[in-house]
């Protein structure tokens, strides 16, 4: 044992002398750059042990959230992510799928101890691994560790999380637009009533941040539009999200907006029953769920797997940073509005311009976008 | 059903089943994992000529193996041993199976089919993790604080996990309601009530999770064991489970009230003849059975997760088959925990090492299992329906003439 800490120990601190240098952009972490220097001096004359010549193979360690691979959407994002930056640098990284949330430490553990190969970095996909993370970084201060949609306040750890809230008030502001105008696209029709739903998946501050975002666009479109919103209670559970949809539509409400996993599918299903229109989540779900595409007005991209491409390519080039919060928003487009495959091309240029404006105000900071329901 | 209604070579079947000594069950076991083994490596290769991948093992001909059978069953029955990681894993599984398999093992004695094991486990382990949270805050850090919460963990847990088992065990007594049917419902009851409470009233407020906050360090159980470090497995886990079949063993064969349990279970009438009170025993053995259960998720909380959390996973059920592999007995539940252990830890290796999907891999254990439960299977179907040369006799409780205690 003594044996493999040590050498993760040199592996470790041969990686954060390329670190030191870049500390200061990190701003603020006045004890993660002591921790840092210390280790530094520690090992001095010893880091050519892996000093990162670029001649070694970069393995990544993929632990995916319960959803697993094939779900179209979140899971797959990140593992495009990974295999983009394989194809482009030297790269290999090993899937893991966990079949319960009680398997996440395992997972991480399994590839945090490993030593052939010992991952360069590990990747926790969704939120549901934070308290698990918790436990691992801390268990193993010299893995690299980068974790999606959520943060660990950890030195070795790299969150990354999306600014939901500004993808979902363009959302709402496309939306807001569309439905006080007589709009009729694919299998759609609008009513002009200036309504528009929200349906979640759990009521959790994650999902809030999009219906609040979601709100204040619509409110930013038409001052006197109105949203309704409701929740699920499950991300499995599509003949609940069918049935709160439907009572949305048969409310008056033009076009519903889900962020409720699988549980969404259902609300695509109810804009088709009643001849209305949706938006979907994290991926262009008019193309991962193409059956629906006559009713997908946009969906809320979520670029996980910009996320995890860049991570890996911090881990190759030597400038991964753990600590550190990175929150993806509008500007690199790391959640961006994607207007559906069918019905796109129908949506009036004055919309799409007023939303490229919107989306300006928003990178400039002129809007601000809250992320709670109640400060909408 | 009566025996009576078989065919005659079906009858014959069971009943050498039934007739078996112990040394040829064992031997049909070992026999039956083999075959397993030989199965496996079948849908190995079949499921490796239909897959595509870069480089095959094997290529005859057009097609080309992706998959090598030998390599695979290296990983899943060699792995677990050769790191440290790995046999922390395996040795985890084992000790949570412990529990399970023999509280689902006591229920099977007693004549009572115990599905509702993962009921008493998950509502035993937010007990436990309840009872610690709360608990953290009158004792010093420190041992002494381990040595107060932890047993005090435990005891909850079991307390919750017994109090719950004893719902079906008083409906079966009291109401004559079928306890497998009961116990299976209950399970639901049992996790959407435990998620109803924990996302309403226990949550961690930081997380968005449905979990609770992470009990103190004083309260989780260690390692020990240096080469165990930064894993999930404790050896004063491992070893509170080996003691508990010791005593159980001891229960079932060495005391007044776990040969009543063991006649209940064998003949019913001839117990209550006996002047067994037959609906107090029913209880006690489901409140014992889901003590047992209970314990497994207090175990669960403090060694594994550290924590409750939704999605526990199915310990319980799991316990039904270890249960059955040990034909119910006590000392049989060490060897079948430890099979799972081992099919447990090495199928991770073998998805870690190897690109084999988790689903063949999934297949593979289920197949190993599948044909070494079967034989104890239908020797206790045998048993049940009476076939054979040694049937249980009415007036000495039921026991076969030849063979040791641990006959069964």
């Amino acid at each position: 044992m003594t044996n493999i800490q040590r050498r993760k120990f040199l592996k470790y601190t041969g990686g954060s002398v390329a670190l030191t240098g870049l500390a200061g952009c990190s701003g603020g972490g006045g004890s993660e750059e002591t921790t840092e220097a210390g280790e530094t001096t520690a090992s001095e004359g010893e880091t050519t042990a892996s000093g990162g010549s670029g001649g070694d193979t970069i393995n990544v360690g993929m632990v995916y959230a319960l959803g697993g691979l094939g779900d179209k959407s979140f899971n797959d994002m990140a593992h495009r992510g990974v295999k983009q930056a394989a194809e482009k640098y030297d790269v290999e990284f090993q899937n893991a799928e966990p079949s319960g949330p009680s398997d996440f430490k395992t997972l991480q553990q399994r590839f945090a101890q490993s030593t052939s190969p010992d991952y360069d970095l590990i990747c926790c996909i969704g939120f549901a691994q934070t308290s698990a993370l918790k436990e691992t970084a801390k268990q193993f201060p010299d893995q690299n560790f980068m974790l999606v949609d959520s943060t660990v306040d950890s030195d070795n750890v790299a969150s990354y999380v999306f600014k939901e809230h500004e993808g979902s008030f363009q959302i709402g502001h496309l939306a807001g637009q569309i439905t006080k105008m007589g709009f009729e696209a694919g299998a759609g029709k609008t009513n002009d009533a200036g309504k528009i739903g929200f349906v979640g998946g759990l009521e959790i501050p994650l999902i809030k941040k999009f219906q609040a975002g979601y709100m204040a666009g619509n409110k930013y479109a038409h001052e006197d539009n109105e949203v309704t919103a409701a929740y699920v209670g499950s991300w499995t559970d599509p003949a609940k999200g069918k049935e709160i949809a439907l009572s949305m539509y048969d409310d008056g409400a033009d076009i519903v907006y889900h962020g409720a996993g699988a549980s969404g599918i259902g609300a695509f299903k109810a804009a088709q029953e009643r001849g209305r229109f949706a938006v979907g989540v994290d991926a262009d779900q008019s193309k991962s769920a193409s059956e629906y595409k006559d009713v997908i007005l946009a969906s809320m991209v979520k670029r996980v797997d910009q996320a995890v491409a860049t991570a890996v390519e911090n881990v190759v080039n030597g400038s991964f940073k753990g600590g550190q919060i990175n929150a993806l928003g509008l500007e690199k487009n790391g959640v961006q509005p994607v207007l559906g495959q069918q019905l796109g091309s129908s949506v009036p240029d004055d919309v799409t311009a007023a939303l490229e404006e919107s989306r300006k105000a928003i990178i400039d900071g002129d809007i601000t976008v809250p992320t709670k329901p109640g400060d909408v | 059903m009566n025996a009576s209604d078989l065919p005659s070579s079906v009858r014959r079947l069971l009943g050498s089943l039934v007739d078996a000594s112990v040394r040829e069950r064992i031997a049909i076991s070992v026999a039956a994992l083999f075959a397993s083994l030989l199965v496996g490596a079948v849908v190995i290769m079949a499921a490796g000529l239909v897959a595509t991948c870069k480089e095959p093992f094997l290529a005859l001909g057009g097609s080309s193996f992706c998959y090598d059978p030998w390599e695979v069953y290296y990983q899943l029955f060699v792995s677990p041993f050769l790191n440290d990681f790995n046999t922390a894993l395996m040795l985890k599984e084992t000790t949570l199976l412990l529990f399970t398999g023999l509280a689902v093992a006591v229920a099977f004695r007693a004549g009572l089919f115990n599905i509702g094991a993962q009921g008493q486990l998950v509502f035993g382990a937010l007990g436990s993790a309840l009872a610690v949270l709360w608990g953290a805050a009158f004792v010093p850090t420190g041992v002494v604080g381990s040595l107060v919460l932890i047993p005090f963990g435990l005891v909850v847990g079991a307390v919750v996990g017994g109090l719950y088992g004893a719902v079906p065990g008083l409906l079966k007594a009291y109401a004559d309601a079928n306890e497998v049917i009961t116990t299976i419902m209950l399970n639901f009851v049992a996790t959407n009530v435990a998620f109803y409470l924990v996302s309403t009233y226990f949550k961690d407020p930081a997380s968005q999770s449905v979990e609770t906050k992470s009990v103190p360090a004083v309260a989780q159980l260690k390692p020990v064991l240096g080469r165990f470090e930064s894993t999930s497995f404790s050896v004063w886990a491992l070893l509170t489970g080996l003691a508990l079949v010791v005593v159980i063993y001891y229960l079932l064969f060495h005391t007044s009230f776990g040969y009543d349990m063991r006649i209940s279970g064998i003949q019913p009438a001839a117990a209550a003849y006996g002047g067994v009170d037959a609906e107090r025993l029913v209880v006690g053995s489901m409140v014992l059975s889901g003590a047992l259960s209970g314990l497994a998720g207090a175990v669960y909380v403090l060694m594994v997760l550290g924590r409750w959390r939704t999605g526990i996973p199915a310990v319980g059920f799991d316990g039904i088959t270890v249960s059955i592999l040990a034909s119910n007995n006590p000392l049989g539940v060490v060897p079948a925990a430890f099979l799972f252990g081992i099919l447990k830890s090495g199928s991770l290796s073998i998805s870690f090492a190897l690109g084999v999907p988790k689903q063949l891999v999934g297949v593979l254990r289920g197949l190993i299992i599948l044909f070494v439960a079967m034989p104890e299977f239908f020797r206790m179907v045998g048993l049940k329906l009476g076939v054979g040369d040694r049937q249980p006799v009415a007036t000495d409780g039921g026991r076969p003439v030849e063979g040791g205690d641990d006959d069964e």
